[in-house]
C-alpha cells in the first residue's frame, strides 16, 4: 500500500541540512565581513519561518493576508515582554509567544468567514495598522514608539551571543517548519485548505467544515509569524514600530509570489530571493548605476521590486519554484522534450 | 652564554608586543581616515538625507584642503537606512565589517540610532553626532551609552524650556502640546512630564501621525481644551499646517516648537499664520554672524551648490563635522577608537566658532550641549530673539 509521504522525494533533505550547517563555514573562510552575509541570512530565515506560514493561509487556503507584518510585530513584542518584564525563560517563551499570536490569529480570522480577496486583504491591512496603534498605547510595557531593547535568546544555560550562533538557532526553525508544514499540506488538513479555495461550495458539500478549517489556517500562520516575531525580538535585539510597517507585509506576499504559490518550497526560494536582493544585489547595483549616471538612484528599490513582481506574474506565474520544475522536467527527458507551443 | 636565553626571551616578547601593537586601526591608513555615515535617503526623511551629508562634506572638504587632520584626508562612506531600523544594523554591519569604517558619524533617526547600540558595544566603535536630538542618546542605562557622542540638546530639554519659557510669557498660561507620536514625541513627552510635575500643572496633549497632513481634530481640540501656548513636536510640514489650520479656525495661541521645526522653510511657508512662531534651537542659525556661520557660508558659495540646499539641515550637517574634526585632532597622530573616545571625553566648552553654547563631555557625560536659543518668525524671516537658555 502507497503510504501517505511516498510522493514525497525526502532525499534532498539531507544534503540540505548538510549545505545549511556548512554555509557559514564557507562564508567565513571566503570572505572576512562574513559576518554581514551571516546577518542578512539570519534575517532571510526568520522571514522564511513567516513567508511559510503566509503561504499556508494566501497560497493554499486563498486568503489573502496584508497583516503579517502585525503578527510578527505581535509575537515579538509578545516575548520581549514576557522574557525581559515578567521573567519567563526564553525556551518557554518560544511555544507561549507563538500560540498567543496564534489567538489572535483566530480573532482576525472571523471577519475571513464572510468576506474574501480584495476586503480580507484590506481587513489585514487594517490589523496591522491596528496593532501599531495598539503596541504605542501599552507605552507601559512596551515603550511606545521609542522601541525596546531585547535580550539574547537563552536556551539550556546556553546563550546565542552574535550572528554566528542565532544563524544556527534561526536555521534549525526553518528546517523544522518547512518540514512540518510540507507534512501538514500533504496530509487531511491540506487537501481541506486546497478544496475550500478551490471551491467553498464544493469544499462545503463534501464535509469540510468551513469555519474550523478556516480559522485553523489562521491559527497556524499567525503561529508561524509569531515564531519568527520571538526570534526576530531577540536575535535582532531591538524593536521598535518604525519594523512593522505596511510595506513589510506587502514585501511578504511579494516573496510569496515570486517563489510560487502552494508550495512552500517556493516560499523558502522567494524570502532568500528577494531578501539577498534587497541587501546584497540591490546596494551593488545602486552603486554601479551611480558610477555613471549623476541620478538621484535612492528610491530604485521599490521600482525593481514593482517591476519583478510584474515579470514574474507576466512570464512565471509559478514562481521560482515553477521555473525549477520545469527544468527538472526539461532535463529529465533530455532529448526527447515535446515542443510546447506556448498558446 | 648563560645571558643569551633571557635576551632572547626578552626580545621575543618584545618582537610580539610590537606585532600586537602594530594592529593597525580600521578606516585609518597614513593617508587617510574613513567614517562611516548611515542616511535616510528614500524614506520618509529623504529631504534631510541629501541635506545633512553635504552639509557635513562641505567641512571635511575644507579640513582636507588645509591638509587633512594630522596629515591625513576624512573620506565619508554613505549607507541608505529608509528609516527602518532593521536595515540600519544591516547598513551598519556593512560599514563596520565590510568598508572597515574608523567611526559612525551622523546616523538619523532615534530608532536607526537604538537599533544598533548592541553592534556599537561589540565593536567597541564610536558614534559622534547622531543626527536625532532625543535625550535617550545621552541616557547611560541603555547598552552601548559608552560609545555614543551626542551633540544636541535633547528634545525632552527642549520642551520642558519652552514650558518655562511659556510661563515666562504669561504666568497664566494654558499649556497644549501637539506632538508626533513616534520615538521623537516620546522624548518630548517626558520633557512635558517633567514640566507637569515642576509646575504641578496638567498640559494637554494631542498626537498626530508621522506623515499626516490633516490637524483639523488636534487644533480643534486645542482649541476647546482652550490651550494659549502650543508647543508644536513636528518637522516641517506639520508646524506650517497645524498654524494654519488654526489661523483658519480664528484660534490664534502662541505657537512653539520644538528645534526640527526651527527650519527657514517652516517661516517661508506659514505665511502670516506663523506670524511671532517661536523655535528652540541648540546653535546659532547659519545666517547668523557667527564666525562658524561665516564659514559655511562662504565655503558653500565656493562650492556651487543650489541656494535652496542652503538652511538649517545643511548648516547642521556641517557643525556636527566641526565637533568630529575636534574629536579627531585631539586623538592625535596615532589614531584609535578608543584614542577618540578618550580625546573626545576631554572636550570641554568646545563652541564651535561661537555656534555652540558649549559641547562638554566627560567619562560619564556624553550629552553635548544642553542650551538652546529662541527662533522668531516675523515678516518670514528668523531671528534670534534670547541669550543661550540652559
Amino acid at each position: 500500500m502507497k503510504g501517505r509521504y511516498d510522493e514525497e522525494n525526502l532525499k534532498w533533505i539531507a544534503p540540505l541540512i548538510i549545505l545549511v550547517i556548512v554555509l557559514p563555514f564557507l562564508l567565513r573562510g571566503a570572505t572576512f565581513s562574513y559576518r554581514y552575509y551571516l546577518y542578512v541570512l539570519n534575517i532571510a530565515g526568520i522571514y522564511t519561518i513567516l513567508t511559510v506560514g503566509l503561504d499556508l493561509l494566501s497560497g493554499y487556503t486563498g486568503l489573502i493576508s496584508l497583516g503579517h507584518a502585525g503578527f510578527l510585530a505581535i509575537g515579538a513584542y509578545t516575548s520581549a515582554v514576557l522574557v525581559d518584564q515578567a521573567g519567563v525563560p526564553f525556551g518557554l517563551s518560544l511555544i507561549v509567544s507563538p500560540l498567543i499570536t496564534g489567538l489572535f490569529g483566530i480573532l482576525v480570522g472571523f471577519p475571513a468567514l464572510r468576506i474574501s480577496g480584495m476586503y480580507l486583504g484590506l481587513t489585514t491591512m487594517g490589523f496591522g495598522f491596528i496593532v501599531r496603534r495598539l503596541i504605542i498605547a501599552l507605552r507601559t510595557w512596551t515603550e511606545g514608539s521609542a522601541g525596546l531593547e531585547v535580550s539574547k535568546p537563552v536556551l539550556f544555560g546556553f546563550t546565542f551571543a552574535n550572528d554566528w550562533h542565532n544563524y544556527f538557532l534561526i536555521y534549525l526553525f526553518v528546517i523544522v517548519v518547512v518540514v512540518f508544514a510540507r507534512r501538514v499540506m500533504k496530509s487531511k488538513i491540506g487537501r481541506a485548505l486546497m478544496a475550500i479555495r478551490d471551491s467553498e461550495h464544493a469544499a462545503q458539500a463534501v464535509g469540510i467544515n468551513l469555519v474550523r478549517y478556516k480559522l485553523f489556517a489562521f491559527f497556524l500562520s499567525a503561529v508561524l509569524a509569531g515564531l519568527a516575531g520571538v526570534l526576530f525580538a531577540h536575535t535582532m535585539r531591538f524593536i521598535s514600530t518604525d519594523h512593522f510597517d505596511i510595506l513589510l507585509s506587502i514585501y511578504f506576499l511579494i516573496m510569496v509570489l515570486v517563489g510560487g504559490v502552494a508550495t512552500i518550497y517556493g516560499a523558502v526560494l522567494g524570502t532568500l530571493f528577494i531578501v539577498l536582493l534587497d541587501f546584497l544585489a540591490i546596494p551593488l547595483f545602486k552603486d554601479w548605476l551611480a558610477s555613471f549616471m549623476a541620478v538621484q538612484v535612492a528610491d530604485i528599490q521599490s521600482l525593481i521590486f514593482g517591476c519583478i513582481m510584474f515579470l514574474f506574474i507576466i512570464f512565471q506565474p509559478m514562481g521560482l519554484y515553477g521555473m525549477w520544475l520545469k527544468m527538472r522536467i526539461y532535463w529529465k527527458l533530455f532529448p526527447f522534450n515535446p515542443k510546447i507551443k506556448q498558446t | 652564554m648563560k645571558l643569551r636565553k633571557p635576551v632572547t626571551l626578552i626580545l621575543l616578547i618584545t618582537f610580539f608586543l610590537a606585532c600586537a601593537g602594530r594592529e593597525p586601526t580600521p578606516g585609518v591608513t597614513d593617508t587617510e581616515i574613513l567614517i562611516g555615515n548611515i542616511q535616510d535617503l528614500s524614506g520618509p526623511m529623504k529631504e534631510l538625507g541629501m541635506a545633512l551629508p553635504h552639509g557635513s562634506n562641505l567641512y571635511f572638504n575644507y579640513i582636507n584642503d588645509k591638509g587633512g587632520v594630522h596629515g591625513r584626508q576624512i573620506r565619508m562612506t554613505m549607507e541608505d537606512h529608509q528609516y527602518n531600523p532593521q536595515k540600519a544594523v544591516a547598513a551598519a554591519k556593512k560599514l563596520i565589517e565590510q568598508d572597515q569604517v574608523f567611526c559612525l558619524y551622523q546616523i538619523i533617526g532615534t530608532s536607526p540610532c537604538e537599533a544598533i547600540r548592541p553592534m556599537l558595544e561589540e565593536n567597541g566603535i564610536p558614534l559622534v553626532a547622531p543626527a536625532t536630538q532625543s535625550g535617550t542618546m545621552s541616557d547611560r542605562s541603555k547598552t552601548g551609552w559608552k560609545y555614543i557622542f551626542h551633540t544636541d540638546t535633547g528634545y525632552d530639554k527642549q520642551a520642558n524650556i519652552l514650558v518655562d519659557y511659556a510661563y515666562e510669557l504669561n504666568a497664566s498660561a494654558k499649556v497644549g502640546v501637539i506632538y508626533q507620536d513616534d520615538d521623537y514625541g516620546e522624548n518630548v513627552l517626558e520633557g512635558i512630564a517633567e514640566a507637569e510635575a515642576r509646575h504641578g500643572v496638567t498640559i494637554q496633549k494631542e498626537a498626530f501621525q508621522r506623515g499626516a497632513t490633516d490637524f483639523a481634530g488636534q487644533v480643534m481640540n486645542l482649541n476647546k481644551g482652550g490651550a494659549t501656548h502650543v508647543i508644536i513636536g513636528g518637522i516641517v510640514r506639520e508646524p506650517i499646517i497645524v498654524m494654519k489650520t488654526a489661523a483658519a479656525m480664528g484660534y490664534a495661541p502662541q505657537f512653539l516648537g520644538i528645534s526640527p521645526t526651527m527650519d527657514h522653510r517652516v517661516a517661508l511657508g506659514s505665511g502670516e499664520a506663523g506670524e511671532g512662531f517661536i523655535a528652540a534651537n541648540f546653535a546659532q542659525l547659519y545666517n547668523s554672524d557667527t564666525e562658524g556661520a561665516e564659514l559655511y557660508r562662504e565655503l558653500f558659495e565656493k562650492s556651487g551648490t543650489d541656494p535652496k540646499v542652503m538652511g538649517m539641515y545643511n548648516f547642521y550637517g556641517f557643525i556636527t563635522a566641526m565637533v568630529l574634526v575636534e574629536g579627531l585632532e585631539r586623538a592625535g597622530k596615532r589614531l584609535t577608537r578608543d584614542g577618540l573616545i578618550k580625546a573626545l571625553e576631554g572636550v570641554k566648552g568646545y563652541d564651535g566658532k561661537g555656534v555652540f553654547r558649549g559641547i562638554t563631555y566627560g567619562p560619564n557625560d556624553r550629552a553635548g550641549t544642553e542650551a538652546v536659543v529662541l527662533v522668531e518668525n516675523r515678516g518670514g524671516t528668523q531671528r534670534i530673539i534670547s541669550d543661550w537658555i540652559e
